[in-house]
């Protein structure tokens, strides 16, 4: 019942959205060419039901390739980082700046230094995704009380212990925060850096599309990079539910 | 015996705490009595080896008459603030401090297991610090650090977080539970009713700097206690305590 209810509005404006886009569309009779009714994508959605999943489903590899070297390169990052003060405040600033390179710019680098193949893709989503979790990692690590530090040292506990014990379970619920911002960019990462340059994936595909002057392939490639999104959040809040029974039961951190 | 000599914590340059002396006896609780920012925290948490980074000190620690570095195994602290790991279960808190000092997760729980009863937490063993009332989560904070089978205790404040009945019942059950496994107990209070009822001997701490100012035994055991002898005691603090501040 309480999914029903947070699941409920959502759809129900997202279909008010289409309702009035739809009449809209046959109301002011603009070119489909210019802007499709939802009823035109989804005739498009099914006609290229075939050629669109072979995309989506490269799409989906760089996604889950670049996403999952991000977290455990993220997590080792913020490790080295807590327990090196001197390298975390020589590297914040840097991975700041790395975060102002806009986009734009760097896919088409990534193209040109290492091909048409995965590593540049994989390199974008990582550089696109890795920071909202080192800077949720890092701020969840540095709000464990200090009242939990000093029990575990009082107990002898060294610093790997009090890390283990109290750091680490602190900074679960920042981390998850930071995961999830960090999933809504990595599918369109992959897609910009298939949009610079690549043989296969929804990048390409809606590059090509729009050079077809195909508004109806471009918008089916974006319901698909939005549904491939939901399904990368609703995996992790499935891996965060599955995970976290003592963490809810904890009701918050620190007393 | 648990000695402290001349402690000097010093806080930006000024002298927070400045030579204080005191030495803990198994099997009696001592209070450390004081205004607020006397230092009797600080002087709890050195001993602890948990002093915050922006304090300085200087101080030795001994045990029976060997120096020794803090934290140490025979000393266990309780801190003011509730320290059990919510996430964790009563059972997983209770067992930290073993598994800390090298037991396995089994061997912690195989100790911890037979002390639940008589802590009260009897069937509670597998919930969470968030359902437990007030008094079952400090009588679990006690049991985690009675069960470290350490020769010393510090408590900061202990019940400060309790309401005025649960206070009176866990200062009498907290004296029956060190009678029965005696430690050396130094226990930072505010309450002159708590220090008179539960110490064998009382330190006054005065305030800017912090040091001791007044050492009152009381050597009258817990239950033969004479209330108006008590009472002349806590007189006696309290114009103590009013006089440093004035």
């Amino acid at each position: 019942m309480a999914a029903f209810r947070h699941i409920l509005p959502p759809l129900l404006l997202a279909l008010a959205v289409l309702l009035a886009w739809e009449g809209y569309c046959a109301a002011s009779e603009v070119s489909p060419l210019v802007l499709p009714a939802p009823s035109d994508i989804v005739r498009a959605l099914w006609t290229e039901r075939g050629p669109i999943s072979g995309h989506a489903l490269s799409t989906l590899s760089v996604t889950t390739l670049g996403f999952s070297t991000s977290v455990v390169f993220a997590f080792a990052v913020s490790v080295a980082l807590h327990f090196t003060p001197w390298l975390k405040r020589g590297a914040m600033p840097l991975f700041v700046a790395s975060q102002t390179v806009p986009i734009v710019a760097l896919a088409p680098l990534m193209v040109l230094w290492f091909g048409f193949g995965l590593l540049p893709k994989v390199l974008l989503v990582i550089l696109v995704t890795f920071f909202p979790m080192l800077v949720s990692l890092l701020s969840g690590y540095a709000a464990t009380p200090q009242a939990f530090r000093d029990q575990l040292v009082s107990m002898g506990a060294r610093r790997w212990d009090v890390f283990r014990r109290a750091t680490l379970p602190t900074a679960r619920e920042p981390f998850f925060a930071g995961l999830r911002i960090s999933a809504t960019y990595a599918v369109v990462a992959s897609i910009f850096a298939e949009y610079a340059g690549a043989r296969r994936g929804l990048g390409i595909y809606i590059l090509s599309a729009k050079n077809s002057f195909r508004a109806d392939l471009v918008l089916s490639a974006v319901v698909v990079s939005a549904t491939l999104t939901l399904l990368l959040l609703g995996l992790l809040l499935l891996v965060e539910r599955l995970t976290g029974r003592r963490y809810r039961k904890a009701g918050h951190v620190g007393a | 015996m648990l000695a402290l000599e001349d402690l000097t914590i010093r806080m930006d340059g000024a002298d927070l705490v400045r030579r204080v002396s005191l030495s803990l006896e198994e099997g009696r609780i001592t209070c450390l009595i004081g205004p607020s920012g006397c230092g009797k925290t600080s002087v709890v948490k050195w001993l602890a080896g948990v002093l915050p980074p922006g304090m300085e000190a200087d101080g030795r620690a001994s045990l029976d008459a060997s120096p020794i570095a803090t934290p140490h195994p025979a000393i266990s602290y309780q801190p003011q603030q509730d320290t059990l790991f919510p996430w964790l279960t009563v059972a997983e808190n209770a067992a930290m401090g073993l598994e800390i000092a090298g037991a396995s997760r089994a061997e912690a729980r195989a100790r911890v297991a037979p002390l639940f009863p008589a802590f009260g937490l009897g069937g509670w063993e597998d919930r969470f610090p968030s359902e437990l009332s007030g008094g079952m989560r400090q009588r679990a904070a006690f049991l985690r650090t009675i069960v470290q089978d350490s020769r010393f205790v510090l408590l900061d404040e202990p019940f400060s977080a309790l309401d005025a009945v649960t206070r009176l019942r866990m200062q009498d059950w907290l004296c029956a539970r060190l009678e029965e496994t005696p430690r050396g107990v130094l226990m930072v209070t505010h309450d002159l009713y708590e220090a008179t009822q539960m110490a064998d001997r009382i330190l006054v701490m005065a305030a800017k700097p912090g040091r001791i100012i007044r050492d009152i035994p009381i050597d009258t055991p817990r239950s033969g206690r004479d209330e108006a002898a008590l009472a002349r005691i806590r007189t006696d603090l309290k114009s103590l305590l009013l006089e440093d501040e004035t």
